[in-house]
């Protein structure tokens, strides 16, 4: 614009606001900090801010704001150019011991031990794929709108590979994932988390596990693949960095290495999801999500009637109280979804649309809820705090894998939305 | 919260002695024991684009008489704390014309129409970001 600016942000967020303001080319950019949050605080609270001081600056707040629009500039402040900002050396040398400790301490690991990147370990990757080292993969940023995008190559990919256990396998999956620029730390202070459907014949091939305690720690590829997600979204967008570009207030323990879904095709009587997208059964596709978590389905309305769970009735009522922000995904196991098929649901789409038009909740109870929103459209006019409507206006809102052992009839259920799909063939 | 100016500049590469390990072509040595073998590790980042610097906008002599535009970016809380700024002003510098604006969109989109209506009627801004 050309005028004089002097931006306001709580502390809470002062190392993203600074490190933002020089990525965006202002690098001194005056910014001054209140305490945190102003959200809930009375006028006279507020008040308080402006004639106390600025807790990073110690200055008294007014004055400084005053002082950002009027004080004459720096030669600092004008200095126009470009600058690349570094991000190290392109090889490190030293012990095992050293190296696992330069890892941790310059944020690059997950906190646990790694497989160091040798160049041999990297080169085996490389193997993986019949694609060139130096080929672009895609762009990530850990925000998008916030952070501008970083992009990386096959070669970059495979020392993140390599890094978080993956072996030559894995690594078209892992690169699907990268091709994709899908951050699995995204940086919002709602501590999101991603998921990753797998589905076609690159389950077997890297046997995955899909039946009893696929989502938990029992097979390596389901785990070290979602590792490598985590570790990219650290280093390939410069993401993952508590408190300046990841902003989750209480983290979320998914974040770990993610939820990798291998869809169970072999014991659902549905067609599989890469199906429902339109792929053939043979091709292997990895499918995305997006949203708040994953809760277990275990004590929901109808399964504790005899004889038979009424499962679809438990599924409703578990994700009446869900933020309609994200939609539902619904991990059956395969028991459930057979039983669901004698209770008549012959396709996914029918449970869809039974649970899109029987799952409601009223115009008041979703005025009280955070991240849900009322109907828009010439509708909505007509609504009153008693009108019941439906959780979510489309029936794709829901969405179903099959997955998990057969011990037990349960589901559980994430308020995650679909994002898209991939091939993993496609980098072999 | 330990980012500082200092470090901001060398994050990016604005410090000689980074920008001297951001371009060397030798490996970075990591601390270790005396006698035990090296091997080499590869980096994992991957590459940041080129930052164009933007100067800052000439400052205003003084605030008398101008018009500042309080812009909230719809964080919860943002339009009234920029209220108690307005108030501020007007007990504390009561020549300063103030005009409160919602900015559209998410926090980090452009409002191309506000700003406009801010660069033809205004002299500055305080934006504020809730939370």
């Amino acid at each position: 614009m050309g005028l004089p600016a002097a931006p306001i942000v709580t502390i809470a967020f002062k190392d993203l606001a600074l490190t933002n303001a020089a990525k965006r080319g202002m690098p001194l950019q005056r910014i001054s900090f209140t305490p945190h949050p102003v959200w809930g605080k009375t006028d006279e609270q507020m008040y308080g801010y402006l004639e106390g001081n600025d807790p990073v600056s110690g200055k008294q707040f007014m004055k400084e704001v005053v002082d950002s629009l009027t004080r004459p500039l720096t030669e600092d402040e004008k200095k126009s150019g470009t600058v690349t900002p570094p991000v190290g050396a392109p090889t490190f040398a030293g012990t095992v011991d050293s190296l696992q400790q330069y890892y941790l301490d310059n944020g690059m690991t997950d906190f646990m031990p790694i497989i160091l990147p040798t160049q041999e370990k990297v080169e085996a990757m490389l193997k993986g794929t019949s694609h060139q080292p130096d080929e672009i993969v895609g762009k990530m940023t850990p925000a998008q709108g916030a952070f501008p995008p970083w992009s990386y190559t096959v070669r970059q990919v495979a020392v993140n590979a390599v890094m978080a256990g993956a072996t030559p396998d894995y690594f078209p999956t892992i690169l699907a994932i990268a091709s994709t620029g899908i951050s699995a730390l995204f940086s919002s202070t709602n501590s999101l988390v991603s998921a990753a459907v797998v589905n076609g014949p690159v389950r077997d091939k890297l046997q995955m596990n899909s039946g009893v305690g696929a989502m938990g720690p029992f097979n390596q590829a389901n785990a070290v693949i979602g590792r490598a997600w985590t570790l990219m979204s650290k280093n390939l967008d410069g993401g993952g960095i508590a408190g300046e570009t990841y902003m989750g207030s209480q983290g979320n323990i998914i974040n770990y290495n993610n939820l990798i879904i291998p869809e169970n095709e072999k014991d659902s009587p549905w067609p599989p999801f890469h199906v429902q997208k339109g792929f053939k059964p043979a091709e292997s596709i990895i499918s995305f999500f997006f949203g708040f978590g994953i809760q277990q389905g275990q004590g929901g309305r109808g399964l504790g009637v005899k004889p038979i769970p009424l499962y679809h009735e438990a599924m409703s009522y578990n994700v009446a109280p869900f933020a309609s922000l994200f939609g539902a995904l619904f991990l059956l196991d395969p028991l459930v979804a057979n039983g669901l098929g004698d209770l008549g649901y012959k396709t996914k789409e029918q449970l869809a649309d039974w649970l899109q038009k029987k799952t409601t909740v009223t115009v008041k109870d979703v005025k009280s809820m955070l991240f849900s929103g009322l109907p828009r459209g010439p509708e909505a006019a007509s609504l009153t705090d008693d009108s019941v409507i439906p959780k979510w206006a489309r029936a794709d809102a829901y969405n179903f894998v099959v997955v998990g052992g057969q011990t037990n009839p349960y589901h559980q259920v994430a308020n995650m939305s679909y994002r898209l799909s991939v091939s993993i063939d496609k980098w072999v | 919260m330990n980012i500082n100016r200092r470090k901001i500049l060398t994050m990016l590469g604005m410090s000689p002695a980074l920008l001297a390990d951001a371009q060397g072509k030798q490996a970075k040595t990591a601390k270790g024991a005396a006698g035990a073998p090296k091997i080499e590790a590869l980096n994992p980042r991957g590459m940041p684009p080129p930052i164009t610097l933007v100067p800052m906008a000439p400052r205003l002599s003084s605030l008398d008489g101008k018009t500042i535009y309080l812009v909230s970016d719809g964080f919860p809380g943002a339009d009234v704390f920029l209220n108690q700024i307005k108030i501020w002003f007007s007990k504390n510098m009561p020549s300063v014309i103030t005009e409160y604006r919602l900015k559209a969109g998410g926090f980090a989109d452009d409002d191309p129409k506000l700003f406009a209506e801010i660069k033809a009627k205004g002299n500055a801004v305080i934006m504020a970001i809730g939370h």
